[in-house]
């Protein structure tokens, strides 16, 4: 397989649950306009209360994000390898060269952030710095450079703000259910009325779970893709190979993450210590396994 | 209403060809953008030389066939960036990067050259030097292939044969030669002794 199939592969499974993403969304939403008997101006409101209480975190996600990392910027003098690499790098796709900032802790990790490759930041632990050599590092910036590429984090951030309006529904059609009885009072409806509005309850209870396992898929599959297109880009798959290798055997949880900025990662910060086993652990993983990853690398 | 339709399809056609026109344009400024970035590096190596030369002067006195290496490689830089013809480029290229080992086996052979800190800087500013004439290339590279491909997958090939695009020559880089294949000596087994 070359770099180019490996890419294009990931692109259409990204499409894919896309657009499953986007079908499930719709079709609860009607479900449960249906089954509750709220019209489209109920739904534009929640997506568009979503939208505003995204806002603020989407367009200035890398000041936000740098802040709560506790992150400095990163000088050529200091960190000649990781400047050069990404200029370097940046060079190569015509791309405008992001801001870098480093974290001081041993723990090895990178992420990137930034609404699009113009206001896009860069970040990597003085860990990870000393101890992947210059072809790792330049593994490690290009992956996160193609998150930039790809506008992974403006897709997170629609992805989300979807997510948050349908749980924002099924809570309101939950409470106001529990609170007032049906909204509903016609006649002659009896029977299916009742099976819809029993439908729309379990939708309303089930359907947030849903839309976050998928959106935990739809950040799974970004992460392959941003591998492929990193080695795209270096044409060098050992590089990024061995970096994940050091990465995943290095153990220590890195203290300046947490829960809502883990999925930035290049690997996951959290370690899964409190994670669950098997296959639901897998499903609520933000990062496909670091085996997973490297074995789609090796088939280049 | 069935006009309407008709309207609709030849207006869709019509911003299709219009997108893939303006793409193929553009990826040709690109092109011709990249090839000026080479030369941009090709440059930049040649005024870097003689800066960190003078910076290690004292300590590389006695390494005469070095400095020689290191003339070459700056001059073949400047010659290359003035004429932007392909075969300089490699030679410049290929100068740089065979000065770079024979540095690097006299630093690690000096115990006092290794600990050197303006050596060092030097062989990190040398070594990415190589780097940033290699990426200049590839962006070269990567433009006319993206350029190419348009030019002879269906259906932007048929705009393309419209509007008398010609396929670019990116890297002129022989697609038949020695580089591309296996001479009989080194399919036999290497005898190793032990």
């Amino acid at each position: 397989m070359t770099h180019y199939d490996l890419v294009a592969s990931n692109q259409r499974k990204s499409w894919f649950i896309l657009a499953a993403f986007l079908a499930f969304i719709v079709g609860v939403v009607y479900v449960m306009s249906v089954a509750f008997d709220f019209g489209p101006d109920f739904t534009l409101f929640a997506v568009v209360f979503t939208a505003i209480t995204s806002i603020g975190s989407y367009w200035w996600s890398d000041k936000i994000v740098l802040a709560i990392s506790g992150a400095r910027p990163a000088t050529r003098e200091e960190f000649f390898d990781f400047y050069t690499v990404t200029e370097n790098l940046c060079m190569s796709q015509r791309m405008k060269m992001p801001k870098l900032y480093v974290i001081d802790d041993t723990a090895m990790n990178a992420f990137a952030t930034g609404r699009d490759p113009d206001h896009a930041a860069v970040c990597a632990t003085t860990g990870l710095l000393a101890r992947l050599n210059r072809a790792e590092i330049e593994g490690v910036v290009a992956h996160e450079l193609s998150h930039v590429k790809n506008y992974d984090i403006r897709l997170a951030t629609v992805v989300s703000v979807l997510v948050g309006s349908v749980a924002l529904l099924s809570d309101w059609m939950l409470r106001m259910t529990a609170w007032g009885g049906r909204r509903r009072n016609r006649d002659g409806e009896g029977q299916i009325g009742m099976i819809l509005f029993l439908v729309g309850i379990v939708l309303a209870i089930l359907s947030p779970i849903i839309a976050t396992l998928i959106q935990l898929a739809i950040s799974r599959r970004r992460e392959y893709l941003a591998d492929a297109s990193g080695v795209a880009i270096t044409k060098n798959p050992q590089g990024l190979i061995r970096a994940l290798q050091k990465i995943s055997h290095d153990t220590e949880p890195l203290e300046a993450a947490n829960k809502a900025t883990a999925h930035l990662y290049i690997s996951d910060p959290l370690k899964n210590i409190h994670g669950g086993v098997g296959l639901f652990a897998n499903l609520f993983a933000t990062h496909p396994p670091v085996t997973e990853r490297i074995k789609a690398l090796e088939s280049l | 209403m069935p006009l309407l339709i008709v309207i609709v399809i030849l207006a869709i056609i019509a911003f299709y060809v219009i997108a893939v026109y303006n793409s193929l344009q553009t990826l040709k400024t690109q092109i011709v953008a990249s090839i000026q970035e080479i030369g941009n590096q090709l440059k930049r190596q040649a005024s870097l030389i003689p800066n960190l030369e003078a910076a290690v002067k004292g300590y590389l006195k006695h390494e005469k066939g070095i400095f020689e290496m290191l003339t070459a490689a700056r001059t073949s830089a400047q010659k290359a960036s003035a004429s932007g013809e392909s075969k300089d480029i490699e030679k410049a290229i290929s100068n740089l990067q065979s000065v770079i080992p024979q540095i690097q086996v006299l630093v690690e052979s000096n115990p006092e050259l290794k600990s050197n800190e303006s050596v060092n800087n030097f062989m990190r500013e040398l070594g990415d030097t190589a780097d940033k004439l290699m990426y200049a290339r590839r962006s070269l590279i990567d433009l006319s292939q993206a350029y190419n491909e348009k030019l002879v997958v269906f259906p932007s090939n048929i705009i393309a044969n419209m509007f008398g695009f010609k396929p670019e020559k990116g890297l002129d880089t022989a697609l038949t030669g020695e580089h591309v294949s296996v001479s009989e000596a080194e399919t036999k087994d290497v005898k190793v002794n032990l």
